[in-house]
């Protein structure tokens, strides 16, 4: 269900550019310490997202270091801080039960990759359930709300948005000053429910050929395996207004070395891959993406 | 209080003009227009009140300094208006939903969709306040659905006009971010732009169509 949030590089300075990568190098690093070599693979820019809103408007430069997958070159990379432990520890909980979601929604032999990497992980989630129980019950209480909507096959598109949303607004939880803290919940909760409707755009023609539910055709209309313009243009609108509504909150804290990292994705970056999911070409470039990072 | 150069975001050496330039930026940003019925409202009028303040009191030193103050008279009658409002749907209108208001008014919104539930009485105001309990949770969707059937029932209703139009307002948008929006258009360009003129008829509202 991540990897949708990104920054618009076009509108970044070097040195903004190299900060976000260095906060992505470091909770990367942070995996691998709190949890092994495995936590690894569940790294994506969504968690290094929630990772610089949960810092506190400060860099936290380590220097640089090498790593498996960049032995020749170090790179600079993020050292401790509160925010990437708390970021790795939920990174290590949200994956584990999506895991778990993808065993239960799969056969024997489509589930097989889901049960390996829950085998490779477990000892990671009991560690992390163990840090943050709060989280890890919250995570598991939304994601049953989920499932009873999907199994009603509930036809609106709110409210598993909303349940998704509620879930990923639990991550700024720990978060001690009262009016940050209620920043980042409006926040995290509208991203959630970006992420939410993202998704399920993305994943709409797969899931009218398996079956499987999905809002979006039992809310707008379908024609021909995918949603008609008129619903493509009011999915559009509301996910606008969720984007719209980050922006606002985002205005209301200080986000230090962070605020036009954060400012490109909230009044830039998720618009673009919206639009790029909507419009079917997102795929593609999250394929050459991944090409991509291999050579590297 | 904060040095009121730092709260506007300018170095004390700026010009007149420059103090004003700032200030009509984050008076844009913090307009409670953009702030309606939004559960951080409360922080975006301490923010407002702090940028008023910081402004007259800039005004003040450099008309005591001697410096040329006369350009700038103060905005805070036109931006300054946060107390207006509390939440989309305001104790005034019609009064027979006045304890769901006030609910409403007071975040308690669980208590606000049970006092409408239990109603029988399901028409324009009704569908309005049912709106403003979606929309203040976050539920984009139902919140237009019903704002829209709130216009249609009653067509004349400037408030329910208002919200719907205000929905549809894009907010704030730094320089340089005018035109971002997730943008559907391709082939279907036309009937894109069809559906946005409708909305724009229905919400009686003059905002821009951004189409491709």
């Amino acid at each position: 269900m991540f990897g949708y949030v990104r920054p618009s590089v076009r509108r970044l300075s070097q040195e903004d550019q190299d900060r976000f990568s260095s906060m992505y190098c470091g909770l990367c690093h942070t995996l691998q310490r709190r949890y092994g070599l495995a936590a690894r693979m569940i790294l994506n820019y969504d968690l290094t997202f929630l990772a610089i809103l949960l810092q506190d408007g400060t860099d936290c430069s380590g220097g640089c270091r090498r790593c498996v997958v960049h032995p020749l070159k170090k790179r600079p990379c993020a050292g401790q801080s509160q925010a990437l432990d708390t970021a790795a520890d939920y990174s290590v909980i949200l994956s584990w039960w999506q895991i778990q979601d993808g065993i239960a929604d799969h056969g024997f032999w489509g589930g097989l990759k889901y049960r390996l990497a829950g085998w490779l992980l477990g000892g990671a989630y009991r560690k992390a359930r163990k840090v943050r129980p709060d989280f890890d019950e919250n995570t598991r209480r939304h994601l049953e709300e989920l499932a009873q909507l999907e199994k009603e096959g509930c036809p609106s598109i709110d409210r598993p948005a909303d349940t998704f949303a509620r879930l990923l607004s639990g991550a700024a939880g720990e978060v001690k000053e009262e009016s940050r803290r209620r920043v980042l919940q409006q926040m995290l909760y509208h991203l959630g429910r970006w992420i939410y409707l993202t998704d399920a755009a993305d994943d709409l023609s797969k899931d009218l050929r398996s079956g499987s539910y999905n809002p979006l055709p039992l809310r707008f209309g379908v024609e021909n395996g995918a949603l008609t313009p008129e619903g493509r243009e009011a999915l559009a609108q509301t996910m606008d207004r969720s984007v719209e509504m980050m922006a606002a909150a985002f205005e209301l804290a200080d986000f230090g070395v962070w605020t036009e990292m954060i400012r490109s994705v909230v009044y830039e970056g998720l618009y673009a891959v919206g639009g790029a999911v909507l419009n079917g070409t997102f795929h593609r470039r999250r394929k050459d993406r991944e090409e991509t990072q291999h050579e590297r | 209080m904060r040095d009121p150069y730092q709260v506007l975001g300018v170095p004390s050496t700026a010009t007149d003009e420059e103090v004003k330039k700032a200030y009509r930026n984050l008076a844009r940003k913090y307009h409670p227009d953009n702030y309606q019925n939004n559960p951080l409202a409360d922080l975006a009028q301490e923010r407002m009140k702090e940028i008023n303040e910081a402004y007259e009191e800039i005004q003040r030193q450099r008309k005591a300094g001697g410096q040329s103050g006369g350009s700038g008279a103060s905005y805070t009658g036109a931006y300054g208006g946060y107390g207006g409002y509390s939440g989309g749907a305001s104790s005034a209108g019609g009064t027979r939903f006045a304890n769901v208001r006030a609910a409403i008014m007071r975040g308690e919104l669980n208590l606000a969709e049970e006092l409408l539930n239990a109603s029988s009485d399901r028409g324009a105001e009704w569908h309005f306040l049912k709106g403003s309990v979606c929309y203040r949770r976050g539920w984009m969707d139902e919140a237009a659905t019903y704002y829209e059937r709130a216009v249609q029932m009653d067509p004349g209703n400037q408030e329910y006009r208002q919200a719907l139009y205000m929905m549809n307002n894009r907010g704030y948008r730094p320089d340089g971010y005018e035109n971002t929006r997730t943008s559907t258009c391709d082939a279907n360009c036309m009937r894109c732009c069809t559906t946005w003129i409708c909305c724009n008829l229905l919400g009686g509202g003059g905002y821009y169509i951004w189409c491709c």
